[in-house]
């Protein structure tokens, strides 16, 4: 294959193994040995190369390890085995709602959101008014989060997330947040952000989505990678 | 992003995060931030009333005794047992983002030692107020303070980081924290305890802390001056070991939680 693009994020024989508990383990267990470790490889030797300005989309049956490669790629957990190389900044739209405080309103609740996902305190100065106009909560802004809607807090968060302007962007499904207005507006953002230069990893069931809007996919079986193609590869997948 | 970036980020949140701490911690209280005062002088009045009627000790000005090593102590019991389950409370933002997890952490340790430093300014006016104040030695405070943070951060780091793997370390750091209040000596003095058994108390960082801030503020003596370094020498150690063990599980939180 061809590549003209400097690859962004290079995962090299990346394994996580997971040791499966089905209690939690206590002390008194771990000295008598009493758990009995099951390992479980969620990804197994993953190659992946990742060129800037890509949009790849991940296919899999469920538990085939997409989320844990989108995890390990976002840089929550860190892989058993392996390399992982990203460059630049990572945002993920997974678990939108986490870190909001009921008690803190939602300005300080949309300055901390920011932090957490990596913006700098200037630059959440810079960008309040377009991340507000957006969210469309200006009026509540100095309400206690425990005052609004879950849409709103959808809203609020989706859009300090979106306003963080990654280099990378990772969806675990695509996100719809709040009602059918805002839906849409959130969709025609993303929209936007899939016709500029970033680098989006999509992992969805949603093959129409998709076929639509990538331009590589990458087939996850039991863990590894079965094969990676551009979108011909959706027809192969839904063939079985 | 630069180092220096980096590192500003790393503050910058910190103290967002500490922040945070604070403000939650007052928004619904009709009085607000006047509790920040408030707080400690009731607990004071509180003690100091208690004590009026009961002293064990025959130390001059028993109450100002009592409460220079009882305020570090709460700093310290607080701080450790609220932070030991701490990781596996905020789950839900291991499990968002790729963040500095020393912050969660670090944030409780510094909002409550914001707590302590108002309650300790107020006693220091209390000391004005009715005796006398040594003020070279008020310019050596920050060094206890510095090591009793250092041994908190310590220790906070380690247990939580523990506990997110076996959670029987909340049990045994709530079980351990009033044994611990009792083998410091804060309600009495080590002058009461064989000095075969010094040894013991000092290998206790807390011992040597309380003391030395009793020497500073009220000019109480300390029992054994070539023992006092022990408990800085454990505080640092401990916070070092802290660090390393925290950093090393902070990399597979998400697997646990």
């Amino acid at each position: 294959m061809i590549r003209n693009k400097e690859t962004i994020i290079d995962l090299q024989n990346v394994t996580k193994v997971y040791k499966l508990h089905h209690e939690k383990p206590t002390f008194s267990d771990h000295f008598l040995s009493k758990t009995k470790w099951e390992s479980f490889s969620a990804l197994n030797n993953i190659n992946l190369e990742i060129g800037k300005g890509e949009k790849m989309g991940i296919i899999g049956v469920n538990g085939s390890g997409k989320t844990t490669l989108l995890k390990v790629i976002a840089g929550i957990t860190t892989p058993t085995r392996g390399k992982v190389s990203v460059k630049g900044k990572v945002v993920s739209l997974i678990n939108l709602g986490a870190g909001f405080h009921p008690d803190l309103t939602g300005e300080e609740n949309l300055f901390l959101n920011g932090m957490l996902i990596g913006m700098k305190k200037d630059e959440i100065k810079e960008k309040y008014k377009s991340i507000l106009d957006f969210a469309e909560i200006e009026h509540f802004i100095d309400a206690p989060l425990y005052t609004y809607s879950d849409g709103m807090k959808l809203r609020l968060a989706f859009s300090v997330a979106i306003y963080s302007e990654p280099d990378i962007l990772l969806l675990d499904e695509v996100i719809a947040a709040g009602d059918k207005y805002f839906q849409e507006k959130s969709f025609k953002k993303l929209e936007d952000m899939f016709r500029q230069d970033k680098t989006i990893i999509v992992v969805s069931h949603l093959l129409q989505f998709l076929k639509g809007y990538c331009d590589k996919v990458a087939w996850i079986d039991k863990g590894e990678i079965k094969k990676v193609d551009g979108i011909s590869l959706l027809k192969e997948y839904t063939k079985i | 992003m630069s180092w220096g970036g980096r590192s500003k980020y790393w503050w910058d949140f910190l103290m967002a995060m500490t922040e945070k701490e604070i403000k939650a911690r007052y928004k619904m209280a009709i009085l607000g931030f006047v509790w920040i005062f408030l707080n400690p002088l009731l607990q004071m009045a509180v003690i100091g009333v208690v004590f009026q009627f009961f002293v064990p000790v025959k130390v001059d000005n028993y109450f100002l005794f009592l409460f220079t090593g009882l305020l570090a102590w709460n700093f310290f019991s607080y701080t450790v047992t609220k932070n030991t389950p701490m990781i596996v409370n905020e789950r839900m933002l291991i499990q968002k983002a790729k963040f500095p997890r020393e912050a969660i952490i670090l944030s409780i340790v510094f909002s409550n030692l914001f707590h302590y430093l108002i309650a300790l300014l107020l006693l220091l006016l209390i000391i004005l107020v009715t005796g006398k104040i040594n003020w070279w030695f008020l310019v050596c405070l920050p060094l206890p303070l510095f090591f009793l943070t250092i041994l908190t951060s310590g220790l906070s780091l380690l247990f939580s980081a523990l506990n997110v793997r076996y959670r029987d370390v909340n049990f045994v750091v709530q079980a351990v924290m009033p044994l611990w209040f009792y083998a410091t000596p804060i309600v009495y003095t080590l002058n009461l305890i064989p000095q075969k058994l010094w040894v013991l108390f000092y290998l206790n960082p807390m011992t040597a802390i309380v003391e030395w801030m009793r020497y500073l503020l009220l000019g109480i003596g300390i029992s054994d001056l070539n023992r006092l370094w022990w408990g800085l020498i454990l505080s640092f150690i401990l916070f070092i070991v802290g660090t390393i063990v925290f950093y090393k599980e902070s990399k597979t939180f998400d697997d646990w939680v």
